[in-house]
């Protein structure tokens, strides 16, 4: 395993860096030895699944390796979403490098650890393109950060393939460089506002969102969404990053009695404000949260209050892409646990990434940056990838899923629907 | 109604706000040392309260005394071997221990535990009673019972016990309280141990309502002085005041206005009383 895992903080750079390459060598060393009673399987499967273009399998990769920097964010407020890109990097790391390389070339991932904080990460790309000396780059965790990073990339003429990001305002920014793998953060309540609530009958709603980039741009898409469908947004707010109370909003909600809930969060907050309308017994019919009500620790975390709770997925261990079955078997037998969302989509930005380099045969950014633009192609996620002039995302499809008895079952689009929609959500007074 | 409901919310908030400032405040009142590590202190006792549940299964109420214990034996070592060494220094001497015990802790903590939020959650204690309409957050609720008590135990002991008027003597005029025969190193040692101690409890039970990271330490000990401040320094009840005067302002601002104003709330408290006045609602002016 190449993989540099290092994490830099803000001040005290070299004493947290050094304890969490530690950390993260340990980590790493366990993991690597599971990999290594499977690469043989792994290989196996990956020889004619997603890594249909790679290059025969058996051939130890030459050469310089192809060095590809990104920063994730593995700590801080959005640490255990972003660990999942980060291990999906690496996975796609191990699968080229265990079969024949990149063009024939070692794959080597330095990836550093922004925390979470957008400045911390613009300055990561920075070292990682001036000091580091990459030769490609792939995007970071979350909005923030990718906006922040984008600045740094755009200016060095690096593509950048944005496999965690997805508010709208990233590709208006005018960005030449930057490449959405998934759909914007505008329309994850798309499916949820204009099909879903009106078959319920619902006419009112509360929209609540962090102050951020990325629950910004999923609030006001909501916003917007309402105003279609023709639904009241009784409240509207944002409240402060890092939220520890959220009381007085809910009770504001309370009031308002709203028939829908919906929240632009992140994984703490949306636990935050479902554990807090518990306790105040604020009751509607629906709720909705970005990123947290879609992760496995949602459930962990709220138990059965989780049940119910509606969310946006960019792709599901279920639905059947090309590759998916090769790609959860490899990351389970990698990581020792399964993947979400946003492993999924880190492991789209590389697929796509190795697609257009074997297209253009060669590490040019340029012919890359064409490539990117006018590629389509199919990857582990629903849809296809597509870009449109500015490198925003058209051909993905989100999903919608719902908590049910403790499983995750996706009830929208139609085609790839595993179960019926429970819905209205009981008042909590009257659950278990 | 609601606004029962928001100011509900605010009380039992501002009685964790309370346990802490008390502690802070009972400090600077016996040693005149702004000890900004407190923060800090709060911090371990709510990791130790998560880690005991999150590894050992035990419950919020159970690992409570373990991190007053664990801290109470922790501010003894930091006064004994730190903190006394700039008793009746100036002031910067002490500001500036404090303020590197305290980074030195959040690094510790960021380095062994990463920045990651965390939060427990021990299930008879999520929800809410029904009160008269009013819905009572139990764990918030048990919270608000249990930082009343320990603070107004703290203040009886202050009050009535031997060791509590010896605290309260040094407190009002060291030199005196020295010359009438009182170990006043004994006093700080003890008062320090006491005031982490209670930073622990608080800690604890702020695991129990809200998630946690190394850096929380940091918020709450700008309210803390908010607290204070409005309360009156060195001032038991005032510390009290302040703090359920905070929760209330605090809740209540996010009700009317916005959440995000709300946050600022306690930094205008600060700087209102400063101006009108300065000695807080309770203090002595000096």
């Amino acid at each position: 395993m190449n993989g540099k895992c290092l994490a830099s903080g803000t001040n005290d750079l070299h004493e947290r860096e050094a304890l969490s390459s530690l950390y993260n060598r340990r980590d790493l060393v366990r993991r690597a030895a599971a990999l290594g009673i499977s690469v043989p399987t792994l290989v196996a499967l990956l020889g004619t699944g997603a890594n249909a273009q790679g290059t025969p399998v058996g051939d130890p990769p030459e050469g310089d390796p192809i060095l590809i920097g990104a920063s994730v964010s593995t700590t801080g407020s959005n640490g255990r979403t972003g660990l999942y890109q980060q291990e999906a990097y690496l996975l796609w790391e191990a699968q080229k490098n265990a079969s024949g390389g990149l063009l024939g070339r070692p794959v080597e991932m330095v990836i550093y650890d922004d925390q979470s904080d957008p400045t911390t990460g613009s300055r990561l790309y920075e070292r990682l393109i001036t000091e580091d000396e990459v030769d490609l780059v792939l995007g970071p965790y979350a909005s923030g950060v990718t906006l922040a990073a984008a600045q740094i990339t755009e200016r060095y003429g690096y593509p950048m393939l944005v496999a965690g990001a997805s508010a709208g305002e990233i590709w208006d920014s005018g960005f030449q460089y930057v490449f959405g793998v998934y759909s914007i953060a505008q329309d994850y309540f798309r499916d949820i506002i204009l099909n879903i609530a009106p078959a319920q009958g619902y006419t009112t709603a509360a929209v609540i969102y962090e102050d951020a980039v990325f629950p910004l741009s999923t609030g006001e898409g909501a916003v917007a969404h309402c105003e279609t469908a023709g639904i009241e947004v009784l409240v509207e707010e944002t409240y402060p990053l890092r939220a520890t109370d959220v009381s007085s909003i809910l009770t504001r909600i309370g009031e308002a009695e709203p028939d829908m809930l919906i929240g632009g969060s992140y994984l703490p907050d949306s636990v935050l404000i479902m554990r807090q309308a518990k306790e105040l017994g604020i009751n509607v019919d629906l709720y909705a949260f970005s990123v947290g009500a879609a992760q496995p620790d949602f459930l962990d975390t709220l138990g059965e209050d989780a049940n119910y709770v509606l969310g946006p997925s960019m792709w599901e261990p279920k639905i059947e892409t090309t590759g998916n079955q090769e790609f959860l078997e490899a990351y389970r037998a990698m990581w020792d646990r399964d993947p979400d969302y946003h492993a999924a989509t880190g492991y789209a930005g590389c697929q796509i990434l190795e697609q257009a380099l074997t297209n253009i045969g060669d590490v040019n950014l340029e012919a890359l940056r064409e490539e990117l633009l006018q590629l389509t192609m199919t990857t582990i996620l629903p849809g296809e990838y597509s870009v449109d002039e500015t490198g925003r995302q058209t051909g993905h499809i989100p999903l919608t899923v719902q908590w049910q008895e403790g499983a995750k079952v996706i009830v929208a689009p139609e085609e790839n629907r595993t179960g019926e929609l429970q819905l209205p959500t009981p008042p909590w007074d009257e659950r278990g | 109604m609601d606004t029962l409901q928001v100011i509900l919310s605010g009380v039992l908030l501002g009685g964790v706000y309370a346990l802490f400032a008390a502690g802070l405040n009972m400090i600077f009142g016996v040693m005149r040392v702004i000890n900004l590590a407190h923060g800090e202190l709060m911090m371990l006792g709510a990791y130790i309260t998560f880690f005991a549940s999150d590894q050992a299964g035990l419950n919020p109420l159970v690992s409570l005394p373990l991190s007053a214990a664990a801290l109470l034996i922790l501010g003894l070592l930091l006064q004994f071997a730190l903190v006394e060494r700039v008793v009746n220094q100036p002031l910067l001497s002490s500001l500036l221990l404090t303020f590197g015990l305290s980074t030195l802790m959040m690094g510790v903590a960021l380095n062994l535990w990463t920045a990651n939020y965390r939060s427990t959650a021990w299930a008879p204690l999520t929800g809410n009673w029904d009160v008269f309409g009013l819905a009572v957050s139990r764990s918030r609720f048990v919270a608000f019972v249990i930082a009343l008590l320990v603070t107004g135990g703290t203040y009886l002991f202050l009050r009535r016990s031997t060791f509590g008027k010896a605290i309260r003597a040094t407190s009002q005029n060291a030199e005196v309280a020295q010359i009438c025969g009182i170990d006043v190193r004994r006093v700080r040692l003890v008062t320090f141990a006491m005031g982490s101690a209670m930073a622990a409890i608080a800690g604890s039970l702020i695991a129990m309502i809200f998630t946690i990271s190394p850096e929380m330490g940091r918020m709450f000990i700008g309210k803390a002085f908010a607290i204070i401040v409005l309360g009156g320094l060195g001032s038991f009840v005032g510390a009290l005041f302040g703090a359920l005067s905070l929760g209330v302002g605090e809740t209540l601002a996010a009700y009317w206005t916005n959440t995000q104003l709300a946050e600022g709330v306690a930094y205008v408290i600060l700087l209102i009383v400063l101006l009108v006045r300065p000695s807080g609602f309770f203090g002595r002016a000096e």
